[in-house]
């Protein structure tokens, strides 16, 4: 084992990356040590990601330097940078899943003899691998298929050693394990850090990273906050280094709730295999709830079930206290329920882009402007549609232009305004405001507020914590599928959500920002 | 104020002027340079009597093409078609023999038939999600066998109404073959069905993204059983309107519109993907491939000659159009 004396691994300097107008990473520097294993922690969209795909190779930064081993690099590609010793495994599993293991294991670079893959060769190689990922009870030649999804794991960081990696990048890999698994894993991680490896593991799992890490770094924003040495901080004080965003929005003021109205929703017992479950709450007419949390904890899969896209949900869904079965989202728009989704990618799930501004606007009304024939009424459709370009301020050369035309802001004011023409009672919204400017989120916050006067219920899932303190009368912070924690009131602060968020308990902390404010 | 004005403006113009897609209008140029190219060869080849005919003889096509535009538009493609034709030129022969009432629903039983064919591939693509060139291979093998079945393996003896005769080769109003009228009619509601109604905009909405179409609230597995429905009955109305122009059915006639009805569809401007395309470009891409087929006859090429070059004229084309890109993000 090396001393953390000596001269870093590997160490980038003034790193920055900018997609379009927004930063991802602005002067974000990191230092790896070889016989070290090093945590990054950060909110959503602190650019953990962006910085491993800079290390990783998958995208080129816009300005800084890497210096490994003591010499600049650049790398063009991700074969690259595996070449040069640093190999990621992405959560994400990138096995393929009709190939045995060994052939998983050795993918990029199998052995050759005379022209032709060494069958005995490659077995041997993946045998190593997977001892030394601590999973040699796994049959180098099963299908990778067969496995279990936790042992499919083991074997990707097999694959990720046949490399010979000297550095180790671990993106939210445990995520898909058992708490049995994890143990595993963990035990693996230490053994090559002891054999002089460097460790770089992402993860929303505290605990986890309290029993791997031995240095810690914090990012939030797209820059680098602080590193320190795993141990000498407090969960309080490592919630707060991740605080501090900057507020520049402007949020419509809440009015005082009226809770004497019968919920327009509820939700009991709502699961979905394994990636919900559980969840109760009710909303009421007039509320806007946001959903909470860090990415991919199951928001977007709680908004689709009660949409009725997902099959095979568990529990009950209420609307106006009787039970409905909402199949599909026709029936979930439909009178009984009056359902809305502004969903999460306006590109793919939200328009049909190369259709014209109008096409878009009446699509999901279409059956109100149309007669039982499905004739469409062009005259009541052209005053709809004037209605809600006006009532959203909708800037387009024209309505008879494709809606990719529009920017970014206005294309998402148009899968609002197509929700609205059906003036829906119950409002999903799936993280509206992302990759929108600042002016039209502002003009989005209002419009929330007005609908949710107007008497609309509204539920809001936000990656912007800004957001959902700004916006919402409460807030479900989900982890891993559950909800954990309701925040109302003045509990909305970001102390509680990042806390929340990591699953951490900080009942003191809740108490002393209580006390502050 | 002024820019709502102009967009109302823009509302009252048809069609085909506000969106003036290069396709359409390369088709016509090809039209007229077809047209050209074989006044060369006979002098007769303008004439009235000559255009007629072959609008007549392209009526056919277009009536298979109309039913196969609608599902390339979802995204989709149809290769039933030669089976259903010719199911639906034999049923309604068959149902010519019974009698003053099997006569009388000679057309709506060949129709029908097509129809259900079309439900069958409607239900494995949009419920079942097995592919449509699967299916559509698969119903017209189905097709063909019930048919083989049905006829013995020989010419089927039945003859065809004489309503039918009179849809194919009668002429309502002087010098303009009936045919001509019932194209013009089927795709006058063609064009109305996919611009004016639900229906319509859900098929251009599915062939640009399904997704999205059906997370806006769209039934879409039951759009696209219907579209495979009507493309199913168009054909095989196609082959009620072949058999009254031959008198009768004949095995494998609906081979030769395969081919011809994918390729009108698609040089009309119609993206093979789906979501794009007008049907005024399928009309001009039918009247085309009438046209190359004539002109190929008229060029007295022996038959192996003028297979090869229609085919290598269809390719052509289609690179050609294949590379103006289509406007998907």
């Amino acid at each position: 084992m090396q001393t953390g004396q000596a001269e870093p691994l590997f160490r980038m300097e003034g790193i920055s990356k900018r997609y379009g107008g927004v930063t991802a990473l602005e002067d974000a520097s990191l230092t790896l040590r070889a016989g070290r294993i090093h945590a990054l922690l950060g909110e959503n969209g602190a650019g953990k990601s962006t910085l491993i795909k800079v290390m990783s190779g998958v995208v080129a930064p816009d300005e800084g330097r890497m210096i490994f081993d003591g010499r600049d690099v650049s790398f063009a590609s991700p074969a690259a940078a595996n070449d040069a010793g640093i190999v990621c495994i992405f959560q994400e599993l990138s096995l393929i899943p009709d190939l045995s293991v060994a052939d998983n294991i050795i993918v990029s670079d199998p052995p050759m003899r005379f022209g032709m893959i060494d069958r005995a060769t490659q077995r041997k190689l993946a045998e190593d691998a997977l001892a030394r990922a601590g999973a040699s009870d796994i049959h180098p030649s099963a299908l990778v298929k067969d496995l279990p999804l936790s042992r499919r794991q083991m074997v990707e960081i097999a694959k990720a050693l046949a490399r010979k990696p000297r550095i180790l990048i671990l993106d939210e890999a445990t995520s898909a394990l058992t708490a049995a698994d994890v143990k595993k894993v963990i035990d693996v991680l230490k053994r090559l850090r002891d054999e002089g490896l460097a460790l770089l593991y992402i993860s929303h799992r505290m605990h986890e990273i309290a029993e791997l890490a031995d240095d810690c770094t914090v990012f939030r924003n797209g820059n680098y906050v602080a590193t320190y040495k795993a141990g000498t901080k407090t969960d309080d004080e490592v919630v707060e280094l991740m605080i501090g965003r900057e507020y520049n929005h402007v949020f419509p003021p809440k009015p005082v709730r009226q809770v004497d109205q019968p919920p327009v929703l509820e939700c009991q017992g709502l699961g979905w295999i394994g990636r919900l479950r559980d969840i109760s709450f009710a909303v009421r007419p007039g509320e806007v709830v946001g959903l909470g949390g860090l990415d991919g904890q199951g928001q977007r899969e709680l908004l689709l079930a009660l949409f009725g896209v997902l099959r095979g949900t568990t529990g009950e869904v209420k609307v106006d206290g009787k039970p409905e079965m909402i199949s599909s989202p026709s029936k979930a728009r439909g009178a009984k329920c009056g359902m809305a989704l502004i969903p999460e990618d306006r590109k793919t799930e939200g328009l049909m882009l190369p259709m014209t501004v109008r096409e878009n606007l009446s699509f999901a009304a279409l059956d109100r402007v149309s007669n039982a024939f499905g004739i469409i009424d062009t005259a009541k459709e052209n005053a709809l549609i004037d209605e809600m370009v006006k009532l959203l301020a909708i800037r387009t050369a024209g309505v008879d232009i494709p809606v990719g035309a529009l920017s970014g802001g206005n294309q998402q004011k148009v899968v609002i305004a197509k929700w609205l023409m059906r003036q829906p009672r119950i409002i999903l919204l799936n993280d509206p405001t992302r990759g929108i400017d600042v002016g039209t989120k502002q003009e989005i916050y209002q419009l929330l507020r007005r609908l949710a006067d107007d008497g609309a219920a509204i539920i809001f899932y936000s990656t912007d914590y800004d957001e959902l303190i700004g916006c919402c009368d409460r807030v479900l912070v989900l982890y891993d599928g559950e909800v954990k924690r309701e925040l109302a009131g003045d509990e909305i602060n970001v102390h509680n959500l990042i806390a929340s968020a990591l699953n951490i308990s900080t009942a003191e902390a809740a108490a002393r920002v209580g006390g502050r404010a | 104020m002024t820019d709502m004005t102009s967009v109302r403006f823009v509302d009252r113009m048809p069609k085909f002027m506000r969106r003036l897609d290069p396709a359409v209008t390369t088709a016509f140029a090809c039209i007229l340079l077809l047209l050209i190219v074989g006044s060369f060869y006979s002098t007769s080849f303008l004439s009235p009597e000559y255009l007629l005919q072959q609008l007549k003889v392209a009526s056919f096509l277009g009536v298979i093409a109309t039913g196969m535009m609608l599902v390339v538009l979802m995204g989709q493609i149809d290769l039933s078609v030669p089976w259903v034709v010719s199911t639906g030129a034999m049923m309604a022969c068959a149902a010519a023999a019974y009698g003053p009432i099997g006569a009388a629903l000679a057309i709506p039983f060949g129709v029908l038939c097509g129809v259900l064919i079309g439900l069958v591939s409607g239900f494995g693509v949009a419920y079942l999600r097995i592919p449509s060139m699967i299916v559509t291979l698969a119903t017209n093998a189905v097709a063909q066998g019930l048919m083989v079945v049905y006829t013995g393996g020989f010419s089927p003896q039945d003859s065809a109404t004489p309503a039918m005769r009179w849809l194919a080769t009668g002429a309502l109003i002087p010098a303009v073959p009936n045919a001509v009228v019932v194209w013009a009619l089927i795709g006058a509601a063609m064009v109305f069905i996919l611009t004016r109604t639900t229906f319509g905009r859900s098929v251009y909405a599915i062939g640009n993204r399904e997704r999205a179409a059906y997370l806006s609230g769209i039934d879409t597995r039951r759009v696209v059983l219907i579209a495979f429905a009507v493309a199913g009955g168009l054909s095989a109305f196609g082959g009620v309107l072949l058999a009254g122009y031959a008198s009768k059915a004949a095995q494998s006639m609906g081979d030769a519109y395969l081919l011809p009805a994918i390729a009108a569809v698609v040089l009309g401007g119609t993206s093979i993907l789906g979501g794009r395309g007008s049907y005024l470009g399928t009309v001009a891409g039918v009247i085309l491939i009438t046209l190359l087929q004539s002109i190929l006859s008229v060029m007295q090429m022996p038959e192996a000659g003028r297979q090869i070059t229609y085919g290598i004229v269809i390719v052509a084309m289609l690179l050609l159009y294949g590379r103006t890109p289509a406007s998907r993000g």
